[in-house]
Order: C-alpha cells, then structure tokens, then sequence
C-alpha cells in the first residue's frame, strides 16, 4: 500500500484536488450535475489530448511546440474532407487524419534525429511550418463535420453522471497507451529520456526510438484536431491555446522536463483540474483579467510544493 | 503520505479561495454572461467596456459574468457552457466564427436563455444578431482610396488576422472593390495579426526596400502605419483605417496627410445588452439580424472633416474607437464607458 502511494504520490494528490474542486464547485453552484460534468469533459477533450501528445516527447527527453499547429493542420483537414461526406468518407478521413498526424510527428522526429537541431529549434520552426499548411488548407473558418460523428461526444453514457465524452477520452488514450507502456518500446521511449548514453549501451536504437515518439506525439494531436472539428462542427485554421497549455498540464501532471519520468494519468488529471479551475471562475464571474493570473499562480505554487515535498522525499 | 494530503488540501482550498471575494451575491434582477476571445485589442476592450456600462446604467442587470480571453472556438463553446451552468438569463457574444459555436449557442437556447451576438454574426437558429457589416466596411475604404488615387497606382494591403471570419469578410469586400478598379496594383499584402507592433514592423520593413507604395489599406491597425511613413522620413500617401481615436486623431492634425476612417464601433457590445434587455423583457426585435453599416470620414471633404473635428477625445485610448455610443442603443455617457465599470463594482 505504501509503495504504490509512494510512487503515485503525485497523482493521487492530484485526485485529491480534483475532488475538492468538485465539491467546491457543487457548494457554489447547486445545480452543478450531469450536464455540468459533460460541459467539463467536452471542453477537457482538446486539452487533454494536446497533454498527451506533449508528455510523450517530454517523457523522451524532449518537447514539442509545434503541438496546437499539428492539431490546427488535423482539424482543418478533418474539416474540409468530412464537408459532405457519407458514412464511408468519414470513417475514411478518420483514419487519414489520424495517418497525417503520426506522419507530421514522425517528420518532426526525423528533423531533430537528422539535422542534430536541438528539438526546440525545430518544433518551433515547424510551429510556423504547420501553422501554414492549415492555412493552405483552409484559409477561413470552414467545412463541415459528419453529424454522427459530432454526436459521439455528445450526451451521457449509460449512467446520467458519465459523458461520452469523457469515455471516448480514455478509450483514445488507452489503445495507444497501455499496449505502448507494457511494450519494449514504450520502456525505451522511458530509458532515452532518462539517459540517453545509457539507452544506447542498452542497445536501443535512439535516433528511431525517438522519431516514434514524436510520431505519437503527433497521432496525439491529431486526435486532438479531430476532436476540435466534431466539437466546434468545423474547421479552424489558426492555433488554439494549446501550446502553453499542455506544457502546464503536463508538468503540473507530474511529468519531469528533463525526461524519462512521469506518465499520462497526472497530466490528464491536470488538465481536468485546470478546466474545473476555469469553470469555478466563470461561476463565481471573478473579473476575467484577474482569471488568467490565477490559473498561473495555482500552477506555479503546486509545481513549487511538488519540488519541495521532492526534496524533503530525497532527503529522507 | 498524510502531510501530502493535507498539504494537497489545503492547497486546493487556497486556490478555489482566491476568488470568492468577488463571488457575486443572488440577488433579483437579471444576470448576463458575456463570451469575448480576443483579449488586450483596443476595439474588443472597447465593446467589454460598453456592455459593462451599458448593463450599469440600464438599472436591469445584477451582474455580469465575463469570460473574456484569448481563444479559439471550441475555448468559446466551453465558455458559453460555463455560462450555462452559472444560470445567466441571457449571453452575449463577440463569436469566434459564424458555425463554430452553434453548438453551445442551442444548448444556451434550449434552456431558456436570450443568445445576442455582436460584432460578427452566427447561424444558430434563435439567435439574436447585432453586427458590423464588415464587407462594406472594406468596400467603403477600399474605393475610397481607389477613387482617392484617380484609379492607379500601387496599393499596400495590410489585413487582419490570417483565418478570421472578420477578415475574410472584409477581404471579399476589398476584393469587390480591386475588380472596379483594374489600373491598381497590390504589391504587397500582409497579415498584421490586428497587432499594433506586428503591423508597425511590417510596414516599416516595406518601407525600407524602396519599392512603391501610391496607397495603403489597413484593416484597423492604422495610427502606427501612419507614425512609420512619419519616421521613415517617407512622404505620407493616403491611408486608410478605423476610426481609432489615435488615427482619427492624426486624420485632423498631421499635415499633408490624406486619409480616411472608417467606423466601425466597438459600441457594439453595448448595444447587444441592451437588445438582450429588450428581449428578456418581452419586446422583441422585428428581425433575428440587425446590421449596423459603416460610415467613412475622409479628411480631404468638408462632412468627414466636421465628423473628425466632432470625434476628437484626447481621454480615450488611442486603440479605443471614438464611435463610443450607438444612438438608440447606448445610454450611458463618456465618462461611464471609460471608467468601464460594470454592476456592482
């Protein structure tokens, strides 16, 4: 009991907050039920998605700014492809959107792998690269999303308290997850974020390992980008706030900077805390530019007691 | 393990705590939501501003409940479900595209609350709309500048931001106008991102290369264009903007410079409350759409110089549109839109 309090200390904490948040917003807002928890979830799904994508290259020993661009590029094409389109075009787009966005991760990956630019320089330079591409593809506001498939995050799931948006979330996550955690690769994508000299003495292959998990990052945000278009029923060609966003998330999920520690159930956690954070503020009409300052000092002071309890935890 | 809960809890109480403070009392009287996605641009301030005065002064609304940040439209779709879920009586929007934000907009609808948007309009069945024409907003200047250089010469476009609904309206416009007038040339179009510095750099990078320039269009970011020519030591062309208080300001006291404003008012905002007060009083509009068109002051006629002489307000912001009240909409005073102060502050 106690090691796996140990080593999900974080998360567990996190859930704790998240709890409490609840149940603040419930002493604040009574009326707060099934509704308000598929309001959350839905407007969780980009976030989280973009979190994912994130703590994957962070986990190995990277990152990735061109994350919301990547997503912008999958939303628009989503956009333009489903405009019309019967039940075999949308099925078909699902899985060309999802293809288009391994292949952006995997060309970022490459870039980084080839060039030997540091991973910041490129991603960044690709943040303008793929902000572009979704503006070529869509130079306005457009195109359409097949009804159903909107209707798949839409409403609750067999009980009144669980949406479908949430359970199409994890479902998401854990078909790539969980067989990539219990894999030889999911443990290199771990070891060349820990050390790198050290994966490579192992034997692990980091130039590809590497490329594979910026290929993840990038089928992460582009289900984040097919989630932006079932929601908003159209395409967006300029970048949402997802950059900035999912770095906060998944370092308030736990997930080191350095690399190599951390996991995906803290950043989503997080990310669910942010969202509730955001929804409590409009609750209680806190002046809106007094909101942002909030949301930023939450994070840096848990951040902080996170790094504190790290210490005093070494210490020990 | 228990310190680390109890520090965990005690830290989600501090945050949740923050902001209780301005945690508004129930009370009777109406509270309205308001979902706004640009942040920190003069013209959008604006708006925020004339709905919290105009909600001020109509004596009607308790409080209001702003969401107001930088974000995209499915940022908006949860804003307008949060506002929701606060129980408002009605919302109104500055939306971040015409379809993007239906969703919630019916979900707003269907229970029971009045959706107005101003500013750009949406295709949500049962909404109210109070917008801009934003095509004839670039029309007007666009032929006027045509017009203003005999119908040739090389024009700088100078747009908004890359992908906005906005800005795809006003190009379509300006493109209409291009078509009458075949002897002009764009040499060069750019993004300004509706930002002052951005737009600044652009024009000064253009500037720099020597190549022709007869004209400038700007769409909004207008008084730095006109401060670049200044301290490039380039001689002025006609300019055209919006009617900023820093544009309109130069329109009257920069000499030699030719130029035109064109209005478009960030009042908006404050006539969409009072629509949406009108509505959740049983008075109903006789249309969904309500379109305000744009005006043009030129300072080379004797109207627009009156029009100009008229707006000069050396209190408002420089970014502030000077088109501060709507007649017939707007009833609250200078003062009050610039204090922008909103009920129970």
């Amino acid at each position: 009991m106690s090691r796996i309090v140990a080593r999900h200390g974080w998360t567990l904490g996190l859930l704790a907050i998240l709890v409490l948040l609840f149940a603040f917003t419930k002493v604040i807002q009574p009326n707060f039920g099934p509704t308000g928890l598929d309001s959350l979830s839905r407007a969780t799904l980009p976030f989280a998605f973009a979190t994912a994508a994130m703590a994957i290259v962070v986990i190995a020993g990277g990152i990735d700014l061109s994350v919301a661009s990547m997503m912008a590029v999958a939303g628009v094409t989503t956009a333009v492809m489903m405009d019309g389109a019967g039940t075999g075009m949308t099925l078909f787009t699902v899985v060309a959107v999802l293809v288009i966005g391994l292949g952006m991760g995997a060309i970022n990956g490459a870039l980084i792998v080839v060039t030997r630019v540091p991973d910041i320089v490129v991603t960044l330079a690709m943040l303008f690269v793929w902000e572009g591409v979704a503006l070529l593809i869509l130079k306005a506001p457009g195109g359409a999303a097949t009804p159903w498939l909107r209707e798949i995050i839409v409403g609750p799931f067999l009980v009144p308290w669980l949406p479908k948006s949430f359970v199409f979330l994890v479902v998401c996550l854990a078909v790539v997850w969980i067989p990539l955690r219990r894999s030889r690769l999911g443990l290199s994508i771990y070891a060349i974020g820990s050390d790198e000299l050290a994966a490579y003495r192992s034997g692990i292959a980091i130039g590809r390992t590497r490329i594979i998990a910026y290929a993840l990052c990038g089928l992460f945000a582009a289900m984040g980008g097919l989630t932006l278009t079932m929601s908003t029923g159209n395409g967006e060609p300029i970048p949402g706030p997802y950059l900035m966003a999912s770095v906060a998330a998944v370092v308030l999920g736990g997930v080191v900077l350095g690399g190599g520690k951390g996991a995906l159930l803290g950043p989503i956690i997080a990310v669910f805390i942010l969202r509730l954070v955001r929804m409590d503020l409009t609750l209680m009409s806190v002046d809106p530019n007094v909101t942002t300052i909030v949301e930023g000092t939450i994070m840096v002071v848990v951040v902080m007691i996170g790094g504190v309890l790290a210490m005093r935890g070494r210490r020990q | 393990m228990k310190r680390h809960l109890t520090t965990t809890a005690a830290l989600a109480l501090m945050a949740t705590g923050l902001g209780s403070a301005a945690f508004a009392e129930a009370h009777g009287g109406y509270t309205i939501g308001i979902s706004n996605t640009v942040q920190g641009n003069g013209w959008r301030e604006e708006m925020v501003c004339a709905m919290k005065a105009q909600a001020l002064v109509s004596g009607q609304v308790d409080s209001l409940n702003i969401a107001h940040r930088n974000t995209d439209a499915a940022g908006q779709l949860e804003d307008i479900r949060n506002l929701i879920q606060a129980g408002v009586d009605a919302i109104v929007i500055n939306p971040s595209n015409a379809d993007g934000v239906n969703a919630a907009i019916e979900e707003a609808i269907a229970a029971g609350i009045v959706v107005v948007a101003v500013d750009q309009a949406v295709t949500a069945e049962g909404a109210y709309i109070l917008s801009n024409n934003q095509e004839e907003y670039a029309y007007l200047g666009a032929s006027w500048l045509f017009e203003e250089l005999g119908g040739s010469g090389s024009v700088v476009y100078m747009r908004g931001a890359a992908g906005a609904g906005a800005d795809n309206d006003r190009d379509a416009g300006f493109q209409r106008a291009l078509a009458e007038h075949p002897g002009i040339e764009v040499v060069h179009e750019v993004f300004t991102g509706w930002q002052q510095d951005q737009g600044k750099q652009q024009i000064l990078d253009y500037l720099s290369t020597g190549l022709p320039v007869d004209g400038v269009w700007t769409s909004g970011i207008d008084n730095v264009i006109v401060d670049a020519f200044i301290e490039s030591d380039v001689p002025l062309v006609p300019i055209v903007g919006a009617d900023n208080a820093g544009f309109v300001g130069q329109l009257a006291s920069v000499e030699g410079f030719t130029g035109a404003a064109v209005t478009n008012p960030g009042s908006i905002g404050g006539a969409g409350v009072t629509l949406a007060l009108q509505i959740l009083g049983g008075e109903m509009p006789a249309s969904n759409t309500v379109l305000v068109d744009p005006s043009i002051w030129a300072n080379n006629d004797p109207e627009g110089i009156a029009l100009i002489e008229a707006a000069q307000n050396p209190n408002l912001d420089p970014e502030w549109p000077v088109s501060v009240m709507i007649p017939g909409w707007t009833t609250y005073s200078m003062d009050e839109i610039i204090a922008c102060a909103g009920p129970g502050e």
